[in-house]
């Protein structure tokens, strides 16, 4: 499978912000544990509703956790 | 593992089983020494089914039981954007089975085949469209 042009900071930010779980995050932007396994692995683009979900959760900017890779 | 993908993986083995136990009983039901049905494949064919039904709720009860809340959890967006993705392979499969099963029907002409045939042509559709779920949650979307 083509991996998506998109890189994420998902897994860093859930360290920073206090070791949080996949799951808990999961809850806080109501998808599954799954879903957000898939988002931090770059397997699932999610929709920009979702995206801008987990960055409120994260309280930075949208670019801060997404980034678009030029020519990937 | 998801709620949904144990959904579909026990949804893809009852009606495998399903298909199986259907078209076995249509070929080899008992008959007598004149060739008449000592069982009416209708009833068969109703207890097969029922017996489907039974076996994908107990199942999914089952699945339930272990993890209450996973199940709760309403689809998110990936789980619906699959089963889209699983549903549109589906109805492809259906459309090359039914006009299989046209055919058929304009070579023998006989209403039993075709209903037969249709009946194959739904279930392997349906089949196509749980086995797509399952891979595309087994590759993560």
């Amino acid at each position: 499978m083509a991996s998506l042009p998109i890189d994420n900071q998902i897994r860093r930010l859930r360290f920073e912000h206090g070791e949080m779980t996949q799951q808990q995050l999961a809850e806080r932007i109501g998808v599954t544990r799954q879903t957000v396994n898939a988002i931090e692995l770059g397997k699932y683009s999610p929709s920009l509703e979702v995206a801008f979900r987990i960055a409120a959760v994260f309280q930075v900017p949208l670019e801060q956790v997404f980034q678009y890779r030029q020519g990937g | 593992m998801s709620f949904r993908e144990k959904s579909a993986w026990i949804s893809f083995f009852c009606l495998l089983l399903l298909t199986v136990a259907y078209f076995a009983g249509m070929q080899h039901h008992p008959h007598d020494a004149e060739g008449h049905d000592l069982i009416d494949p209708l009833q068969m064919a109703l207890a097969i089914f029922g017996g489907f039904v039974v076996l994908q709720v107990v199942s999914h009860l089952i699945v339930v039981a272990q993890a209450p809340k996973d199940a709760r959890t309403p689809k998110d967006e990936r789980e619906r954007l699959i089963e889209l993705r699983a549903a549109r392979v589906g109805f492809y499969a259906l459309v090359v089975g039914e006009l299989g099963a046209m055919g058929l029907f304009h070579v023998h002409g006989r209403p039993w085949t075709l209903m037969n045939t249709i009946m194959l042509a739904i279930l392997i559709a349906w089949l196509i469209k749980l086995g797509t779920e399952v891979v595309l949650y087994r590759r993560g979307a």
